[in-house]
């Protein structure tokens, strides 16, 4: 920070700085500069706006239309898509099978995750090899997972049921891809591919947590059990708030999983869950108006959930 | 002064030359025509491109750039690529799809290449398809029709005979559901059937032919309530019985998977490619027509002939495009008797030749594939002159212009989940089916099809 054009040395003389000062006359105008910040800040705000808040818009315009998808009829119908929507039971259905879908994934994965940063957060030979085989499902591509999945868990030839069978853990084979157990796979699909999001975030926390906090507690007489309710867990408070928001955005809003679950075989009216619904409304049955107002009522629904999960768990010190 | 003369002068003219040279093959641009086909399979693709290179050899200035595309996914980019107004200038695309698009207005008829095949060198079957006020705006690329495949070797020891109603059917099933190999489990199933959408709403609208019913009145109104339907939904709640367990998170090549791999003794919605398939993975001593033949599909209580499906996608040429005229040659040059017999050839049992001359052929009888199951083609033969074949959801020839909503009913998934509330459900059917009407009308009266 300048000094004040007016300081003085500690000689009390006037410093040097003071010559410093720009001469008001020859300055460029102060609009000048405005016009220029704002031209500076223009490309970034166009591509805002282009690319985030223009969609949004227009799909909130088009659920105001009865529309095909590709074609340019289109008739304006006020709020009755919206009216339509809600009472719609297959609309309904898919809000239950997503919500199971993604509360389900979600805690798995933050079990799974936190019990897996903390053991590679321990000393053992082997630890950065066993780092990155974790992060492995993470990096592969979605439709790789899925494929290597369906295989594994084919019903009549697949793995999954030649182990399960062979271990008499199962008597006959489970149809995975069938009415009882599609869902189970997509979550276990959903599970493995995501839980090393959370071993990221987790980790990078858990090696930031001073040692001195565990020493001080042993020598107070803590188990490791306690040490981890009373240390390890508040410590992971702020990061595990953020995983949570995350995942959980992203897993309610979970498109190409299920669908490739679905694709070329697979019970589809059991994980049909809303963002597929919204997908079929708009691209088979061509209903670009009743698929906008289901991505708009999408939107609203993880809106007030996040306002409500802010609500009830933001800690300003914590973050 | 001089120095920034010739500085600038030679900036000049380096810019010029590049800009020649960077605009010459402008010039001399290819004429590129853009095909979609869902033909993925490797020795097809193959086929095609070998095809298409003789075409470009012959036609100089013109590019043939050819993509297979997964039958799922094909409606939906022939619509966007419609939308943002580039189509490739031919596509395949199922036969109601052919008629939707015509009914908007988006097609071009492919009238000279009909004129270069010869009219009556195409079988009437085939001339069905897209035809429109006499118009030809799709053509056949090759047909198969779907085929109910048995392990003939199963039948031939129980002393089973070809079923010709549904009930027989069902009797065939349960004696083909065994445990052959008494431990007390089944471990091969009578029937295996596809539950994906596709397949489901095939096998539908094969079902309410072969019960003697529609899918919808000359009026629109869907007639999913009617007697006919309920007895269809009635013999699917019977006939899952024999299925393997979890059939309906099935589709189409996993039901070929648990024929060939010894888990189902009849196959439903089978098709002429599937003889293929048990050629590669079936083990070497049972992939013959001796162990896996084919029967005439039965017919319903309310019916009195069979009705199989035809798997026909027409090329269409779409107005859009921009090379329509190598297009229509291209396809000329494609259905010429030595081209188009390579085309058959790389999946001979389930292409079936548009063309009469190539079908009378030596060269194509005497196709070593053909003559090993031949059985096959003779039940295709017999559903195609018969005209007991139709395309996906076409009950009568007349739907193919009537019905140009069909393509949506099909995509809605509501066919497949009334099916899916009485197989796997367990919903009565005379309730799932009035839940399906309900749903199916809201969708055509949202689209003005359908004004009750």
């Amino acid at each position: 920070m300048l000094p004040p054009a007016d300081a003085k040395g500690l000689d009390g003389k006037e410093t040097t700085l003071a010559i410093a000062r720009p001469d008001r006359s020859r300055r460029t105008p102060r609009l000048s500069e405005r016009v220029t910040g704002a031209l500076l800040v223009l490309p970034a705000l166009v591509l805002l706006l282009t690319l985030t808040l223009y969609p949004v818009v227009y799909g909130a315009w088009i659920s105001t239309f009865n529309k095909h998808s590709f074609f340019p009829e289109q008739t304006f119908v006020g709020m009755s898509n919206y009216a339509y929507v809600l009472t719609d039971a297959e609309f309904w259905v898919s809000v239950r099978l997503g919500a199971i879908y993604a509360l389900s994934s979600i805690v798995l994965q933050i079990v799974l995750g936190v019990a897996a940063a903390l053991v590679v957060n321990e000393r053992f030979p082997g630890r950065n090899l066993v780092r990155s085989i974790l992060i492995f499902p993470y990096v592969i591509p979605t439709v790789l997972a899925v494929i290597l999945w369906k295989w594994l868990l084919n019903s009549q030839f697949g793995l999954v049921n030649y182990l399960l069978e062979d271990a008499g853990i199962i008597d006959r084979p489970i149809s995975w891809m069938g009415k009882d157990w599609i869902m189970v796979s997509l979550i276990l699909v959903s599970v493995w591919q995501f839980f090393p999001f959370v071993v990221l975030g987790v980790l990078a926390r858990l090696q930031s947590i001073p040692g001195e906090l565990y020493e001080a507690a042993a020598i107070d007489g803590a188990n490791a059990a306690q040490r981890f309710v009373h240390i390890t867990l508040p410590q992971l408070q702020a990061v595990l708030f953020i995983v949570i928001l995350l995942r959980s955005i992203w897993m309610f809003t979970k498109f190409d999983t299920p669908w490739l679950m679905i694709l070329g075989g697979g019970a589809e009216t059991y994980i049909r869950t809303l963002p597929v619904y919204t997908y079929q409304r708009t691209f088979a049955y061509y209903e670009a108006g009743i698929g906008a107002t289901m991505a708009v009522l999408m939107f609203l629904m993880l809106a007030v959930i996040a306002t409500v999960y802010f609500r009830l768990f933001r800690r300003e010190e914590a973050l | 002064m001089l120095i920034r003369s010739r500085i600038a002068c030679t900036v000049l003219t380096i810019g010029v030359a590049v800009g020649v040279v960077g605009s010459a093959p402008s010039f001399a641009q290819d004429k590129v025509v853009r095909i979609w086909h869902t033909e993925t399979e490797p020795q097809t693709i193959k086929a095609f491109n070998d095809i298409a290179r003789r075409f470009e050899a012959k036609s100089p200035g013109v590019k043939i750039e050819a993509e297979g595309l997964a039958w799922g996914d094909l409606e939906g980019k022939i619509m966007a690529a419609l939308a943002a107004g580039a189509p490739p200038e031919l596509s395949h695309g199922q036969p109601i799809t052919c008629t939707a698009l015509q009914a908007k207005g988006l097609l071009n008829p492919l009238d000279d290449v009909v004129k270069a095949i010869g009219e009556a060198n195409i079988w009437d079957q085939v001339k069905q398809v897209c035809n429109v006020d006499g118009k030809q705006y799709g053509l056949v690329h090759a047909a198969g029709t779907s085929l109910l495949i048995y392990r003939k070797d199963m039948a031939d020891k129980l002393g089973l005979k070809p079923p010709k109603t549904w009930a027989d059917l069902l009797g065939n099933a349960k004696a083909l559901t065994q445990d052959t190999n008494n431990d007390g489990k089944v471990d091969v199933y009578g029937i295996t059937i596809p539950g994906d959408n596709l397949f489901v709403n095939i096998m539908l609208g094969e079902l309410i032919k072969a019960n003697g019913g529609v899918l919808f009145d000359k009026a629109n109104k869907p007639q999913l309530t009617d007697k006919k339907m309920i007895e269809v939904l009635e013999f699917w709640r019977e006939l899952v019985k024999y299925a393997p367990p979890g059939w309906e998170g099935h589709g189409y090549l996993q039901t070929f998977q648990n024929l060939y791999g010894q888990k189902a003794a009849m196959m439903f919605q089978g098709y002429g490619r599937g003889a293929g398939m048990i050629e590669k993975f079936a083990p070497k001593e049972m992939a013959n027509d001796r162990t896996f033949d084919v029967w005439v599909k039965p017919h319903g209580p309310s019916g009195n002939a069979p009705a199989a499906q035809v798997d026909e996608e027409p090329w269409m040429l779409f107005k859009a495009a921009r090379n329509q005229r190598e297009a229509v040659e291209f396809l000329k040059f494609f259905y010429q008797d030595d081209n188009y017999l390579e085309y058959i050839r790389s999946v001979p049992i389930h292409f079936f030749p548009i063309t009469k001359s190539l079908r009378q052929s030596a060269a194509y009888k005497q196709t070593e594939m053909i003559q090993r199951w031949k059985g096959w083609l003779d039940a295709q033969e017999q559903y195609l002159d018969k005209d007991q074949g139709k395309p996906t959801l076409v009950v009568d020839w007349a739907d193919m212009t009537e019905k140009p909503y069909l393509m949506e009913v099909l995509g809605s998934g509501i066919l497949r989940d009334m099916v899916m509330d009485v197989v796997v459900e367990q919903m009565e059917p005379q309730k799932a089916a009035e839940k399906a009407q309900k749903r199916l009308e809201d969708l055509m009266r949202s689209k003005g099809y359908f004004k009750g």
